[in-house]
């Protein structure tokens, strides 16, 4: 499932069957299968779904894995400097900090960076990725607080070498794997995000086709026409599917790995 | 009725779900009014013996036997719900003294009756009535307090005689204490088996005794089995284990007994070699890698014998 | 005992500060000020100078902070520009929507939960585990809105079982109260429940393989008493945990739910913030949001010491 969407993804790039935003005004709501040439239908504007769902899988992997890979790195760092320092005050406030972001309740915090910075795709980027720094802040601060009775960290650590090659060199090999999966974990959080955003009217903007936006546009006449709201709903329940199980399976197999 | 089966075991085998052997054939008996002692190393299988009488052998697990009747009933044939009954009502089970047996968030008072009322008509002022007397019984003084305390409150010694007094609730006719001292400071292990004694002379109720401390199990019991690798390597009464022994094993269990006679600077002793897994001894003797009398045929068979007095023993030689 | 209520609190306390910090910080980075923002972009100079002084945007930062944590500790949630009306007034009239769909949610995720999980632990590997691995999946992937819209379609149209969007109040009939909130609360908590159903999976299994429960079996109890007396007491712990945490999720998810239904709530309210920048509404509401998920997973902190017998009579010996 998760190489169906990257798939989708780089399809988007070499092959629409019409283009996404083409407006054909006697076109209006092919049903899905009624005519050969719109495979899934066409909406209000008489565009091709299946076009604009393989355009939105655009929007939702770049996002996704730009979102996730900013909050990363910043979590990630910020975890790894509250470690390193330990005591003081800066570490102190750090963690705070990250509490704080944490307290935030679901996509909150996300809509007032929305607000602040404005909306569209930067927009949701930013705001996802804020989102997105805290579990890579509190996974990397607790293993290294964790790993430090491992006997070949002190053992680095008494020769003196310094902090940053430290991290690198010896923390680093131990924190990828967990990365790895929180990573993968996150991106279905982050497609979850992106979609209810761009739905709320907060994220990518018309006309740009994005699955979440599918929906919100459907909203006006998915009473008349549901399988408007069918092919954008199916394509990110599966994505997100895909994802998590992905994360779900590297899990146990870190935890397999490590229980040997 | 002196002879009178309270545990008839043929060729129990116990295995797990990918079929490895974790206990090899063994029979037990056991008598009305006795206490047996079954004796082995951890992973020698006579916990999971004991759990097989106690219907609690874990799920992937699965047992076999040629006969199983606990108390005149038929394991074999008996439903689930009927065994369990059986467990509940007519079985007490004094456990291994962690206190995880009991349930931390559970008052003492509603654990220890929760048993009876099951099996009884009574309510519950005379349950808790009944558990004063008993709780008073195990030699605990402050009975009201101890009653409405939670296990975590108790030392090691109180939270076993809260489990022998909880086993006796129903009046059992079988007790089996599963390694009932291990953990517990040596005077009070004598305090604990002492107390076991005194309810199997009082109520003639029969005990099985699970332990690796044969020094120990020797002064409670009336018979011994000696399990090694799931099998039973010799199974006697309490003076021919000791006057006599028949198996290498048991007298090197023997051996190892600390005596307090023992000399300054003198090592205790000690049996030398692991446990190997259960089956590997390929149709000879399962000891024959610790043993110091190993002889070329212990490689390919093994030879059970039963000498005067039902003195068994698996071994290819005589003492 | 009272000494971590005390710590407990006082870290509750200080989070909510960074919380208003990062609140603050954050939305003084809308382009454009307030007073450029209410009086539009034709406003003259010497109005938006006049209306800077009254809102007291011509002081600095952290006298405009400290003024509106003022009045964050007094209850004043500052003046929505847009509606014209205080923060507080607006929250009052929209709460008990949004307070109605999240408990209903979390009643019926945490009943689905604890009966799905507890299934699922007694009988591993067997359908009901499949199933609830499945709803456990499905409900954390498919997203609330779509089913929203789905559950319009086909019990609001099709079946015509509930209405299709709006709210009653309870006191206009209680029928039409819980008729007006079933399908926002039944798919707010389906995106609930996978989380907690695992909790309560895991903690299951974890207490059915404590040796109590070998002894709780040895004595023969039924199964009722064994499972629910027993394994769920020492299992409750986690899942109480994690209903606190839900629950913030949960309020921020009544944002996308009250969308698709057409319900008058605060997750409404924030949106309309959002998308009308307006900074004052939008700065009490996320205060207000955020300080009542505190609150509330404080109170789950300590609910859960008092569950806890150890802790209980460690306190009373203090």
């Amino acid at each position: 499932m998760t190489a169906m969407v990257v798939g989708l993804f780089l399809l988007s790039f070499v092959y629409t069957p019409h283009d996404p935003n083409e407006m054909q005004l006697t076109m209006r709501f092919i049903g899905p299968g009624e005519n050969p040439r719109y495979i899934l239908g066409t909406d209000y504007f008489g565009r091709d779904i299946l076009s604009r769902i393989i355009y939105g899988s655009r929007s939702i992997v770049l996002v996704s894995f730009v979102a996730v890979t900013l909050g990363s790195v910043v979590g990630s760092l910020l975890g790894a400097v509250a470690g390193m320092v330990k005591k003081g005050p800066l570490s102190a406030i750090i963690m705070r900090a990250i509490d704080g972001l944490m307290a935030f309740p679901g996509i909150l915090l996300a809509m007032m960076m929305v607000a602040a910075i404005g909306k569209g795709q930067e927009g949701a980027i930013v705001a996802i990725s804020v989102f997105m720094i805290p579990p890579f802040a509190r996974l990397v601060y607790s293993l290294i607080l964790d790993s430090e009775t491992h006997l070949f960290i002190k053992a680095a650590s008494s020769y003196n070498i310094s902090r940053c090659r430290l991290l690198f060199k010896h923390y680093l090999p131990l924190l990828l794997p967990r990365l790895i999966t929180l990573f993968t974990a996150c991106i279905g959080t982050a497609i979850m995000i992106e979609t209810s955003l761009s739905f709320l009217g907060l994220g990518v903007q018309p006309p740009h086709a994005s699955w979440g936006l599918m929906l919100n546009e459907a909203r006006q006449h998915f009473l008349q026409y549901p399988y408007l709201a069918m092919t954008p709903g199916i394509a990110i329940a599966l994505s997100v599917l895909g994802f998590n199980l992905l994360g779900d399976g590297l899990n146990d197999a870190l935890s397999k790995r490590r229980s040997r | 009725m002196a002879e009178e089966k309270v545990l008839d075991i043929e060729n129990l085998t116990i295995r797990t779900q990918r079929g490895r052997t974790l206990v090899d054939g063994i029979s037990l008996h056991l008598y009305k009014g006795e206490v047996l002692g079954v004796v082995g190393e951890s992973g020698s299988g006579k916990t999971l013996t004991a759990k097989t009488i106690l219907n609690l052998l874990p799920e992937n697990l699965s047992w076999e036997a040629d006969r199983f009747a606990v108390l005149g009933a038929d394991y074999l044939t008996l439903g689930k719900k009927d065994t369990k009954a059986l467990v509940g009502q007519k079985i007490g089970y004094v456990p291994q003294n962690t206190g995880s047996y009991l349930h931390p968030m559970i008052r003492i008072k509603d654990q220890i009756i929760d048993g009876y009322l099951r099996y009884t008509k009574n309510n519950r002022g005379e349950a808790l009535e009944r558990a004063r007397e008993l709780v008073k019984a195990v030699g605990i003084r402050d009975t009201e307090r101890l009653l409405k305390s939670y296990p975590w409150q108790l030392s090691g010694g109180m939270r076993q005689r809260v489990n022998i007094a909880m086993a006796l609730m129903n009046q059992p006719r079988l007790i089996v204490a599963d390694e009932p001292t291990t953990a517990l400071d040596s005077t009070i292990q004598m305090q604990v088996l002492d107390l076991l004694k005194t309810v199997n002379d009082l109520y003639e109720t029969p005990v099985i005794l699970v332990s690796h401390d044969l020094g120990l199990v020797k002064y409670y019991c009336e018979r011994i089995v000696v399990m090694y690798a799931g099998q039973i390597m010799e199974a006697a009464t309490v003076e021919q284990v000791f006057s006599n022994p028949k198996h290498p094993y048991t007298r090197a269990l023997i051996k190892v007994i600390p005596s307090l006679n023992i000399k300054k600077g003198e090592r205790l002793a000690e049996i030398p070699g692991q446990l190997n897994a259960v089956g590997t001894a390929g149709g000879g003797c399962a000891f024959k890698e610790r043993c110091s009398f190993r002889q070329e045929a212990c490689e390919y068979t093994i030879r059970e014998k039963t000498v005067a007095d039902n003195h068994y023993y698996r071994c290819n030689l005589d003492f | 005992m009272l000494s971590y209520i005390y710590k407990r609190t006082s870290n509750a306390v200080q989070v909510l500060l960074f919380v208003s910090i990062i609140t603050f910080a954050v939305l003084q980075w809308i382009p454009g000020d307030a007073a450029q923002l209410i009086l539009g972009s034709e406003a003259t100079p010497e109005n938006l100078a006049r209306l800077r002084t009254a809102l007291g945007l011509d002081r600095p930062w952290y006298i405009q902070y400290w003024h509106w944590l003022k009045g964050l500790v007094q209850f004043d949630l500052g003046r929505s520009y847009v509606f014209g009306q205080d923060v507080v007034t607006l929250i009052q009239q929209r709460l008990p929507v949004t307070i109605s769909i999240a408990v209903f949610s979390m009643l019926i995720a945490s009943t689905i939960a604890i009966v799905l999980g507890i299934l699922a632990a007694i009988r591993k590997n067997t359908m009901v585990d499949y199933l609830a691995t499945g709803i456990m999946q499905l409900g954390s992937a498919v997203p609330a809105f779509w089913l929203g819209m789905l559950m319009i379609v086909y019990f609001g149209l099709e079946l015509k079982w509930f209405p299709v969007s709006g709210y009653v109040p309870p006191d206009r009939g209680l029928g039409g109260y819980l008729n007006s909130i079933a399908m926002p609360s039944i798919v707010l908590a389906i995106g609930e429940v996978g989380m907690l159903l695992r909790t309560v999976r895991t903690s299951m299994l974890e207490a059915l393989g404590q040796d109590f429960m070998d002894m709780a079996k040895a004595k023969g109890l039924s199964s009722f008493t064994i499972y629910f007396k027993y394994a769920l007491r020492s299992a409750m712990i986690a899942p109480i945990n994690v209903m606190g945490l839900q629950f913030a999720k949960l309020v921020g998810g009544t944002v996308v739910v009250e969308s698709v239904f057409g319900l008058p709530g605060v997750g409404r309210l924030i949106l309309v913030a959002v998308e009308q920048r307006d900074v004052f509404l939008l700065q009490g509401l996320v205060m207000f949001v955020t300080a009542l998920v505190i609150l509330i997973s404080l109170l789950v902190d300590i609910a859960v010491m008092f569950i806890n017998p150890r802790i209980r009579i460690e306190m009373q010996g203090e």
